[in-house]
């Protein structure tokens, strides 16, 4: 077999991925790619099956058929909702702290202060010891501007600050890659701007990223490229300037407008 | 009127103090002390090891193991389904006797042991429920987080969602220890000389009525406080919310 002599590094590499919830087909024979530095906006009406799409990338959700590679290594193979693969849960779950994730939700830890959210997956996981984790905790903290907060508690900070504590504690687990899910869905539209803020700094930083949004300005601004999902497939991808400009397919020109 | 509250007060007083004595004399005070702390070991005893084996019992409820769910699931079952007063008798009198048959071997299990035996087992059961429901209860997005950082499922059960959960657990934990602190009194078929039994051979030896009603001041005494710290305790868990 001819060896693979593209010399891109595909940070995230997925084979035609299909995801059955039941009898819902929700992704179907995705293909799709994220290179090293990156950054991939995934937009689409809801239900279009970008949100699964990522879910899948770290087993959130286990896939029905297909590959799944991160960092070129294969994460997940499936055949008709079975292993064609040994899976190694330990790999699995270093897998895992390789890919930063942000939730819609947040899902920050409500029993731990913003710095001891930010150092429990250091000092569990990686078994760093409590002092060196608060150190680079508080500078991640500091980092996304919340350096007067590391003894709140998730409950005393707004939507914003919360989604920035998330980033920060993602961080702290050096991943190479970071995966939003919808991360300003659930703001109050002034909170959007200071989290979006943090993300572009990161996508400056020549971080690895891939954005499930809304955000058409972030998309626009901030993507090196936007893919668009609808019905679980990719309909269609390029740069910013093309999708947002010269869509090609009927159902792009119809999701813009709509969001525009 | 000065003399006359004075004369009224020194009656009751008189009054009191006679029936104190009464009860000093007869020098049941330290019988009824020992009953006390007997109940309250039996108690403690059975719920800390109680909330062990619940603890693990309800991680077998909730995991992905069907053998391990099935096998959770018939221990809460029996436990939950049988009365206490026969769990008690059957590991006091019951094992013993079916080990007798079928190694005929003698099987002796002192009365104390057997009443810790029997009130663990009953209470892990019902803890084990009390768990489950509080771990279920914490949101999913706190595991998927969990995991997404890289936790092991253990790691992010200890150190995420078990210790959101307590103070879920709280109040039906403190109903449970409630029911256990007066439920020792079951024990009692077994010999164990504990507050009930300390109390119900007293009066009918001596037909002093009054000594039961101590005793149940004692047990809603007791009750009363266990309410109170637990309420407390609760407070200090959700310090964060």
């Amino acid at each position: 077999m001819a060896k693979n002599i593209d010399n891109t590094n595909h940070m995230i590499k997925v084979e035609k991925v299909n995801k059955y919830f039941g009898d819902l087909h929700v992704l179907k024979d995705v293909d799709f790619k994220v290179n090293e530095g990156e950054v991939v906006c995934v937009i689409g009406p809801s239900g279009s099956g970008k949100s699964t799409l990522l879910r899948c990338l770290n087993h959130l959700e286990r896939i029905t058929s297909g590959k799944v590679y991160i960092d070129n290594e294969m994460v997940d193979y499936r055949v008709d909702d079975k292993d064609a693969m040994h899976i190694d849960h330990k790999k699995v779950t270093e897998m895992c702290s390789e890919l930063g994730m942000m939730f819609q939700r947040f899902n920050l830890f409500p029993h731990k202060t913003a710095l001891g959210n930010v150092t429990l997956a250091p000092i569990t996981v990686k078994k760093i010891d409590k002092e060196a984790a608060e150190e680079q905790g508080k500078k991640l903290l500091d980092s996304v501007g919340l350096g007067d907060k590391y003894d709140e508690y998730p409950s005393r900070l707004s939507g914003g600050q919360q989604q920035r504590v998330a980033i920060a504690r993602a961080m702290a687990m050096d991943p190479k890659i970071l995966l939003f899910d919808e991360p300003t869905s659930a703001l109050d539209p002034e909170l959007v701007g200071e989290v979006l803020e943090v993300m572009k700094k990161l996508a400056l930083s020549g971080m690895t990223m891939m954005v499930v949004t809304h955000e058409m300005g972030f998309a626009k601004e901030v993507a090196d490229r936007v893919v668009f999902m609808d019905d679980g497939r990719v309909v269609e991808e390029g740069k910013p300037s093309e999708i947002f400009n010269n869509p090609k397919s009927q159902r792009l020109k119809e999701f813009l407008s709509l969001t525009s | 009127m000065n003399l006359l509250s004075i004369i009224l007060l020194n009656e009751t007083h008189g009054k009191l103090y006679e029936w104190l004595d009464s009860f000093v004399n007869m020098t049941k005070i330290a019988v009824f002390a020992k009953g006390t702390i007997t109940t309250l070991e039996l108690t403690l005893l059975s719920m800390a090891l109680g909330s062990i084996l619940g603890l693990i019992i309800s991680l077998g409820r909730i995991s992905r193991s069907k053998i391990l769910k099935s096998i959770t699931w018939v221990y809460v079952w029996i436990f939950r389904g049988t009365p206490l007063l026969l769990q008690i008798i059957i590991v006091y009198l019951a094992i013993p006797l079916m080990y007798l048959d079928i190694t005929g071997e003698a099987l002796r299990i002192p009365g104390f042991v057997a009443a810790i035996i029997a009130l663990t087992l009953n209470t892990a059961a019902y803890l084990a429920e009390i768990f489950r429901a509080g771990i279920q209860s914490i949101d999913k997005g706190q595991m998927e987080a969990s995991k997404a950082l890289g936790m092991s499922y253990s790691q992010a059960m200890f150190k995420v969602i078990i210790p959101q959960s307590i103070s879920r657990v709280i109040p039906p934990y403190s109903n449970e220890f409630i029911m256990i602190l007066k439920d020792t009194s079951l024990v009692s078929v077994i010999g164990i000389t504990e507050l009930y039994r300390e109390a119900s051979r007293l009066s009918s030896g001596s037909g002093d009525w009054r000594l039961l009603f101590i005793a149940a001041g004692v047990y809603l005494f007791l009750t009363t406080i266990s309410t109170y710290f637990f309420a407390k305790v609760e407070k200090r868990t959700t310090r964060y919310l």
